[in-house]
C-alpha cells in the first residue's frame, strides 16, 4: 500500500524518475504516509460486549474501542468494548511521562566507577626532593594529581546510587497517560484471549503486519498461566513480547510500538489504577494488610 | 494479604498459652518433663482446641483503604459541607471534587506576603472558567484581579485570598 502511495508521490513531483528499488523497506510509522485507519466504532449502533465495572463520573462517557481476536489472520473484530475514561482518556501530560521514564531508567542504576585519589595511590608519602636549592619545581609527593601516575583529583568515588522514588500517584498517572496515548494513537488493541492456532512465530508476525500493528508488539495478560502456543511463538521473536499485567510499565509501553491487552488485563488495570483516585493516604505501608486493597 | 497475617496468628494460638499455664502449677520434675515433652509433640496431643473464629476481632480492627462516599444530605450538612449535585452543570468546563469530596480551591502564601488562591482539577475549557472567575471577582471587589491559567495542569491561580468566596460561588454554580 505504502509503496504504491510513495510511487504516486514520486511520479507526481518528478516526471521521468525511475521506480523505487525493490529492496526498499518502508517503516510502518513513516511520517507523511498515514496508516489505514479502520473507522472507529460509532457509539449507538453496536452492542457493547464489556462495560466498565467501576463508576464513571457523570460528566464523562466511556471510551470505546474494537474487540479483536487472535484466532485467524483475517478475523473481523468481534465487537465494541467500553474503557474507563479515568484510565484511558486522561489529559496527556508529557512532562509526567518523561519524568516516569527517566525515573525508571535511573532509580535502579548503581555506577561502580571508582578511581584512586592521591591518598589511595601507593607511595607518595615522602617529599621527593628538598624545597629549596635543587632547581626543580617544588613538590610534596610523587602521587599528587599533577604527576604522571598520581591520583585523580575529582574522579568518581566509589559506588554511587542514583536511587530516588517519584510519588506513587505520579507513577500511577504516568501509566494512565501511557495507556491513553496508546489508545489515542491507535496503537492499543483489545483481544478476548491469547489463544492462537499454531505455535509458529511467523503467524504472529504475519498477523501483526496484516493488521498494521507496527514494528513491535507488547502482549499483556493477567495471571501466571499463558497458553503454550503463544509462549512458544513469542519466545524466539525479539520484537513481539508477552508480559503479565503486574509487569506493565511506561518504559516497555514506549519501547514497543503497539500494545495488546486481554479483557482480563483491562479489568485488572482499571481496578488497580482507579483505586489510587479514591484511597486514603497510607497509615502504614500498603504492603501490610488493609481490609479492602484491590 | 490476609493469609500471612492469619498464619502468624495461628502460631500464637491459644494452645501455646494453655500449655504454658498448665506447666507452671505442675510441681514434680517428672510432670514438668512430661509437659516439656508434650510441647515438642504435635499440637493435638493434650486435647487442645484450635479455633480461628476469634480472628474476627482482629479483622474488624484492620482499617479500610478506600475513602467512603458521604451519606446523603438534603442541601448542606450541619458542618457547612454541600454534596455535589447528581447532574453536572451545563458549562464548558467541569471542576471535580477532591478525593475527600471537597471543592478544590486552596489558598497559598509565598515569602510571607504573596497571597494567591488556586483552583485545581479543572477539565474542559479553562479559559472560560478564567473569564467567569474574573467577572465574579470584579463584581466582588470592584477591580480587576490578576489570574494565571495553566492549561496543561488545568489550574487557575488568582492573586489574593478568595478561598471562601470562590468555594461558595462554585457550589452555587453547581460543582
Amino acid at each position: 500500500i505504502y509503496k504504491s502511495l510513495f510511487l504516486l508521490r514520486l511520479f507526481s513531483s518528478f516526471s521521468g524518475e525511475s521506480a523505487l528499488p525493490s529492496n526498499l523497506r518502508l517503516p510502518p510509522n513513516l511520517i507523511g504516509v498515514p496508516r489505514e485507519k479502520r473507522a472507529f466504532p460509532a457509539s449507538t449502533d453496536l452492542p457493547v460486549l464489556r462495560r466498565c465495572e467501576a463508576d464513571i463520573p457523570a460528566h464523562l462517557a466511556p471510551v470505546q474501542t474494537w474487540l479483536q481476536s487472535l484466532e485467524s489472520r483475517h478475523s473481523e473484530p468481534l465487537g465494541v468494548v467500553d474503557l474507563h475514561p479515568d484510565v484511558f482518556s486522561v489529559p496527556v501530560r508529557l512532562d509526567i511521562l518523561h519524568a516516569v521514564e527517566v525515573w525508571q531508567r535511573n532509580f535502579k542504576r548503581i555506577s561502580y566507577a571508582k578511581v584512586k585519589s592521591r591518598a589511595e595511590v601507593s607511595g607518595g608519602g615522602r617529599k621527593p626532593w628538598k624545597q629549596k636549592g635543587s632547581g626543580r619545581a617544588r613538590h610534596g609527593s610523587i602521587r599528587s594529581p599533577i604527576w604522571r601516575g598520581g591520583g585523580v583529583a575529582h574522579g568518581p568515588r566509589g559506588p554511587t546510587s542514583y536511587y530516588y522514588m517519584l510519588p506513587m500517584k505520579v507513577r500511577v498517572q504516568g501509566l494512565k497517560i501511557a495507556l491513553t496515548s496508546k489508545l489515542a494513537q491507535d496503537y492499543l488493541h483489545i483481544v478476548d484471549s491469547l489463544e492462537i492456532p499454531t505455535p509458529d512465530p511467523h503467524y504472529l508476525q504475519d498477523l501483526a503486519k496484516h493488521r498494521q500493528w507496527g514494528d513491535s508488539v507488547l502482549i499483556v495478560d493477567v495471571g501466571e498461566e499463558f497458553p503454550q502456543n503463544i509462549l512458544q511463538a513469542t519466545e524466539s521473536l525479539k520484537t513481539i513480547n508477552i508480559i503479565p499485567a503486574i509487569g506493565l510499565n511506561v518504559h516497555s509501553m514506549l519501547k514497543h510500538e503497539s500494545l495488546v491487552l486481554t479483557l482480563e488485563a483491562v479489568k485488572f488495570l482499571e481496578k488497580k489504577l482507579l483505586w489510587h483516585d479514591t484511597r486514603f493516604t497510607p497509615l502504614y505501608p500498603f504492603k501490610l494488610p488493609y481490609s479492602d486493597l484491590p | 494479604m490476609a493469609a500471612p497475617f492469619r498464619s502468624v496468628f495461628m502460631t500464637l494460638s491459644p494452645g501455646g498459652l494453655i500449655r504454658s499455664g498448665i506447666a507452671a502449677p505442675a510441681g514434680s520434675v517428672a510432670n514438668a518433663r512430661a509437659c516439656l515433652r508434650s510441647e515438642h509433640s504435635s499440637t493435638g496431643g493434650r486435647g487442645v482446641d484450635e479455633s480461628v473464629d476469634e480472628y474476627k476481632y482482629v479483622e474488624r480492627l484492620v482499617p479500610p483503604s478506600r475513602i467512603p462516599s458521604p451519606p446523603k444530605h438534603e442541601g448542606s450538612a450541619p458542618s457547612g459541607w454541600t454534596p455535589p449535585p447528581e447532574t453536572p452543570p451545563s458549562l464548558p468546563y467541569m471542576i471535580r471534587r477532591s478525593r475527600m469530596h471537597n471543592v478544590p480551591v486552596y489558598s497559598d502564601i509565598k515569602h510571607g506576603n504573596q497571597k494567591s488562591t488556586l483552583v485545581r482539577k479543572v477539565e474542559g475549557d479553562v479559559w472560560a472558567l478564567n473569564k467567569d472567575v474574573k467577572e465574579f471577582l470584579q463584581q466582588l471587589t470592584g477591580r480587576e484581579t490578576a489570574t494565571q491559567v495553566n492549561e496543561v495542569t488545568g489550574t487557575v491561580r488568582i492573586k489574593g485570598h478568595f478561598e471562601k468566596e470562590l468555594k461558595a460561588w462554585l457550589i452555587q454554580r453547581g460543582f
